[in-house]
């Protein structure tokens, strides 16, 4: 065998039956630049090929975009300068959707929970894993609108089809996610409470939540905010909040109140993310 | 199958050899996880109340298997395994639990809730007979007195509203061992519980449960990888090899040569990692 670099004339020393590295993973592992692995050399061409086919199929085409990026600047330009004759509207729809956001994230978060237990594989039996993994996972790639249609045939027109639109949608995303963060707790301290003789409802009330608890309130308010803006998405099916008078404005061509609308949004968006921040770092 | 509790032991000074009747008695003990191979082959131990014992042995040689044997973590693939009139190779899931309860555990890494108050860690000791009540999280006033206490007779007592994250390593474990004792226990197993703290720390702790053992008049065995620290905190000294017990004697009576023989493989490199099976196949 040839020895072509010092380290390699004069190896470690390696205690007799130790098992040893192979040598051509050594001299691999020994190269300051080393050569990338084959699947490495296979993967990176076949992701590219999947990002162009998808650009292609999607007609993204950056140079359209160029083109109307002066029909753009003029619809912009038409939002400007906002009207607020009919602020007292958008506030109380605002509100409502609020109010929405808010009473479809308790009952989301709490439903979530109830479902987690069964979807987390260091909690739930498996014959109650896969079922419920399975039933979130439908959940899960159904768009909110279409529970939200649902609902507003079945409980008419208003934010309360709304609510339950959210809170059925929450469970397919935040259960899922409540799910992992109980399996994603440290192991000792629940072992500690099985060897303290602890019952499966005190291990998990006393060594998985409490550990899993910073990540599900972050988890709840990501929940909370990501609701206020999809009440507005909502409302356009008739589902409450602003979404409705959103949708008007943009048929009516009435883009002063448009963008009053969406200014408050903004504010209202942006004043729950600061709350929200600030809620976290106090948790955590 | 016995499942009556005997009374508590009664305080005593560490027994010599058959002086009284061990607490834990296992014989021919055979452990594997799985289809894998042996980690331990045919062990034998008796530990009795009020006796400290020091597990010794490199890492893979079976010390913390025989520890998770005690308490049904581990399978048993042969021989017998009787703690506190439990016999572990014929346990129902209810008397498992009653087992657990009795023996308590000191671990490594701690093993504490760091988000939860010093106190409510060590409360969580008295889970088992907590009963339905404390579904809300609350304990009742006896049980706060006696963690309270204990958390005096391991030198806390001033950590009790704090995180448990926020004490330091040698803190953590006084916590644990307070925790440990909540259970009321009648064995106590501490599994390499010094190796994350210095040497100040690891005699603290050592003492401390030294003078457990002698107080409360309950084995406790404790897995240990620095041999000085074995020989002056232990009654008895037991080495494992291979999963065989190679040394079993008194700490002032060790045969020197023997023990060498426990770690011989370290001197030839044959150190392969801890005993760290699956729980998998385990109750």
């Amino acid at each position: 065998m040839t020895l072509t670099t010092p380290q390699r004339r004069t190896p470690g020393r390696r205690a007799p039956g130790q098992p040893r590295l192979d040598p051509h993973e050594r001299e691999r592992l020994e190269r300051a630049f080393s050569v990338p692995r084959a699947r490495f050399l296979v993967g990176v061409p076949i992701a590219l090929a999947l990002l162009v086919w998808s650009s292609v199929g999607a007609e993204f085409n950056v140079a359209k975009l160029g083109e109307g990026a002066a029909n753009m600047g003029e619809f912009l330009s038409r939002m400007f300068p906002p009207t607020w004759d009919e602020l007292d509207v958008i506030v109380d729809l605002l509100i409502e959707t609020l109010q929405m956001a808010i009473v479809g994230t308790v009952l989301g978060a709490g439903l979530s929970l109830v479902v987690a237990f069964g979807a987390a594989s260091n909690i739930a039996p498996r014959w109650l894993y896969y079922p419920t993994r399975w039933v979130m996972n439908v959940i899960r790639s159904l768009p909110d609108l279409v529970f939200a249609l649902m609902f507003v045939s079945a409980v008419g027109l208003g934010p309360f089809a709304g609510i339950l639109a959210m809170t059925v949608g929450s469970v397919g995303s935040i259960g899922k996610v409540f799910a992992e963060a109980m399996e994603a707790v440290d192991r000792g301290p629940v072992t500690a409470m099985q060897a303290v003789g602890a019952s499966r409802r005190q291990v998990v009330q006393y060594g998985v939540l409490p550990q899993a608890g910073p990540m599900l309130v972050s988890y709840t308010l990501l929940l909370f905010e990501g609701n206020v803006r999809g009440a507005t998405i909502l409302g356009m099916v008739g589902a409450g909040g602003i979404g409705l008078e959103l949708t008007t404005a943009m048929k009516m061509y009435d883009y002063g109140h448009l963008s009053a609308i969406v200014i408050c949004i903004i504010v209202l968006v942006t004043a729950i993310d600061q709350a929200s921040a600030v809620i976290r770092r106090k948790i955590t | 199958m016995t499942t009556t509790s005997p009374a508590p032991a009664a305080r005593q000074a560490p027994p010599d050899d058959g002086a009284a009747l061990p607490l834990v008695t296992v014989r021919g003990l055979q452990v594997a996880y799985g289809d894998g191979p042996l980690v331990l082959d045919g062990v034998d131990l008796d530990l009795h109340p009020g006796e400290t014992v020091a597990l010794l042995g490199a890492s893979g040689s079976g010390k913390s298997t025989l520890m998770r044997s005690l308490t049904g973590f581990a399978p048993v693939n042969a021989g017998t395994v009787r703690v506190a009139g439990y016999d572990l190779t014929n346990l129902r899931r209810g008397d498992l639990r009653r087992l657990r309860a009795s023996v308590g555990q000191v671990f490594q890494q701690f093993n504490l809730v760091g988000r939860l108050s010093v106190l409510t860690n060590v409360l969580t000791g008295a889970l088992h007979s907590a009963g339905p009540v404390n579904l809300a999280g609350g304990f009742s006033a006896a049980h706060r007195r006696q963690a309270l206490d204990l958390l005096d007779r391991v030198g806390i007592a001033h950590k009790a509203t704090e995180q448990a994250r926020s004490l330091s390593g040698g803190q953590q474990q006084r916590v644990a061992i307070a925790r440990a004792l909540m259970q009321q226990p009648r064995l106590l197993l501490a599994d390499e519980p010094v190796a994350s703290l210095d040497p100040k720390m690891s005699h603290a702790v050592l003492e401390l449960l030294q003078q457990i053992a002698h107080e409360d008049g309950i084995p406790v065995l404790v897995s240990l990888h620095v041999l000085p620290l074995a020989l002056e905190h232990s009654d008895r000294v037991v080495g494992l090899r291979h999963g065989q017990v190679l040394v079993s004697d008194r700490t002032d009576r060790l045969d020197a040569v023997a023990l060498d023989a426990v770690y011989a493989d370290l001197d030839n490199g044959d150190d392969d990692g801890d005993d760290e099976g699956t729980e998998e196949g385990a109750r």
